[in-house]
């Protein structure tokens, strides 16, 4: 630690460089992290919010609610704690002054998926809905009136709940029987046994229907199975591990050239008996220093970022995960400096003193 | 007794017809309190024989033996380890840490070595090397004399037995040359170290107790 100090506080500006460097690979790390869990959340927030352990869908759905078709007397063949039924449908919805995708949620409002109201009140009369907070950002507000795009009815905002948003489209809440007049027009009543799906709270999924047609899917399989979930997910992840691989390339390259620029130095103090232990660990307390001076400057420089972004951009800092992805950049870093131990290690002192 | 001692040493590069041999078999041996210098032209063995001595070159016969212990019997961590707490050395061209002020390069070896040296035994050294003044300063900031009174003081840091120079005067001029053999002199007396200086300039020699002289590989005593 004392060479390594010392070589930062007499060579500023070239160590600056460096943290500068590791600076903006951990600034774009925290940011991809923050976008990747943003954008997760536009399409798992009202699913995580349910606390549920399973989906039921029919078999047939491949795992899509949307297609999911069901009867509300399906529940009978369902053995599970909480159950409660769910009906979705995509539209587009207006105010008169803007327009948004919205997914539609056909509920109970007494069973447990029903969400808690932060403004307003509970949805009461027909075609009265809560709705996501999302869309206050879009100017809705409480009182407003909502045409859809694939219906004529007319939906009232009556409240706002929060974290509701599904596969990117803020989530109405409404009643069966509001969800079953949009999805089917006049042919609602003929339809008011309809729903898609069924969630559950149960300890034991694999007993939980006996319905071949029926196929019950852990939370979790489900959400991954949302359009674009995965893929978006694969390529965010596979952005930040690429940027930690480059940020151990980035570090060894930085850190072998100062190394062979002190061959003759470090040869010269083996030649007077300094160990390469104590050689290695100055090389090793140095890159920590330089990776975790470079991480908590970019998790500063995110975090202030992030307090000027505009609400559009959907991002949102874990900080258990920036916490994690901050360390792993400072053991990759130290990866990288093990080229230089190697070559640290590698060095005859013989020659260093032109033996 | 000796503090060091080369019993039949000889060391040869390559094989077959390409053998070289650098140092003919050699006897030496220096007690503790002498200044010797070894004369003899570039390519005559003298840094061979500065590398064998100082442990980073091993004979390909004979032994070579540093207060009783037989460097052939130590392996590369142990001779690390004598490097470090018996022989001091003072290279070329001073070879001190860019980066490190001249308090800081004694402070480092105040850290690697273990038998450190007391608050007055270092007021000392810097008193006896008059590089009191110079503490704060980064090598670059020296003159070449200052960088290698730095590098002696370095070099007797925490007391070797024995000091290795190897051409300690080459990148001096002539007044400085003689300053610094002076000063080696000195601590070597007052100490009752070893010092051993490899050089080409036959002007220094007046300052050593022994000189030997190297051609071809063979050392020969001529004082």
């Amino acid at each position: 630690m004392f060479l390594a100090l010392n070589e930062i506080k007499k060579n500023k500006l070239r160590f600056t460089l460096i943290i500068g460097v590791l600076m903006l690979v951990s600034y774009l790390v925290f940011f991809l992290s923050g976008l990747a869990t943003g954008l997760e959340n536009l399409n798992r927030e009202s699913v995580d919010k349910w606390k549920a352990t399973a989906i039921i869908l029919t078999e047939e759905s491949d795992k899509s609610m949307y297609q999911s078709s069901l009867a509300i007397e399906d529940v009978n063949e369902i053995d599970a704690e909480e159950i409660a039924v769910i009906g979705q449908i995509n539209a587009v919805a207006g105010n008169g002054d803007s327009k948004t995708n919205v997914s539609i949620f056909g509920i109970n409002k007494d069973e447990f998926i029903m969400p808690k109201v932060t403004e307003g009140e509970v949805f009461v009369d027909d075609n009265e809905v809560i709705a996501s907070d999302a869309l206050k950002e879009d100017g809705f507000k409480v009182g407003d009136e909502l045409h859809l795009s694939s219906s004529g009815e007319v939906l009232k905002i009556v409240g706002f709940t929060d974290n509701a948003r599904f596969n990117a489209a803020p989530v109405l809440y409404g009643d069966l029987a509001t969800f079953h007049r949009v999805k089917f027009g006049e042919a609602a009543e003929a339809n008011k046994e309809s729903i898609n799906g069924i969630v559950v709270r149960a300890d034991e999924l694999t007993a939980i229907t006996k319905n071949d047609s029926l196929e019950s899917i852990e939370i979790e399989t489900f959400i991954r199975n949302l359009p674009g979930y995965t893929e978006q997910n694969l390529t965010l992840n596979f952005m930040i591990y690429f940027l930690f691989g480059i940020s151990a390339v980035i570090v060894a390259i930085f850190l072998y050239v100062l190394t062979v620029q002190k061959i003759s130095m470090f040869g010269v103090m083996k030649a007077q008996g300094i160990s390469n232990s104590y050689l290695s660990r100055s090389v090793i307390a140095q890159t920590f220093i330089l990776a975790a001076i470079g991480v908590a400057v970019g998790f500063v420089l995110t975090l202030i970022t992030a307090a000027f972004l505009p609400s559009a951009v959907p991002v949102a800092f874990d900080l258990v995960t920036m916490l994690i992805y901050g360390l792993v950049l400072i053991v990759v870093a130290i990866l990288g400096a093990v080229f230089s131990v190697l070559t640290i290690v590698r060095i005859d002192p013989l020659k260093a003193i032109g033996g | 007794m000796a503090v060091l001692e080369l019993k039949q040493v000889k060391k040869t590069f390559g094989s077959g017809h390409k053998e070289i041999e650098a140092m003919k078999v050699t006897d030496f041996s220096a007690d503790r309190g002498e200044l010797i210098a070894i004369i003899g032209p570039s390519g005559s063995g003298k840094s061979t024989f500065l590398t064998i001595v100082g442990g980073l070159l091993t004979p390909t016969s004979g032994a070579v033996i540093i207060n009783d212990k037989n460097l052939a019997d130590l392996n590369e961590k142990e001779r690390s380890k004598i490097r470090l707490k018996e022989i001091g050395f003072i290279l070329q061209a001073s070879n001190l840490i860019p980066f490190l002020t001249v308090a800081n390069q004694l402070k480092l070896l105040d850290q690697v070595k273990k038998d450190n040296m007391t608050k007055k035994q270092l007021e000392e050294l810097y008193e006896d090397l008059g590089i009191g003044d110079l503490r704060t300063k980064y090598p670059a900031d020296l003159s070449g004399g200052e960088r290698q009174r730095v590098a002696i003081a370095k070099a007797l840091y925490s007391n070797p037995s024995i000091i290795l120079a190897d051409e300690p005067t080459a990148s001096l001029d002539s007044d400085r040359a003689y300053e610094v053999m002076e000063l080696l002199k000195n601590e070597t007396k007052n100490k009752n170290t070893t010092t051993i200086v490899v050089t080409h300039d036959i002007r220094l020699v007046g300052y050593c107790d022994k000189v030997y002289k190297m051609t071809d590989g063979v050392l020969v005593q001529e004082k």
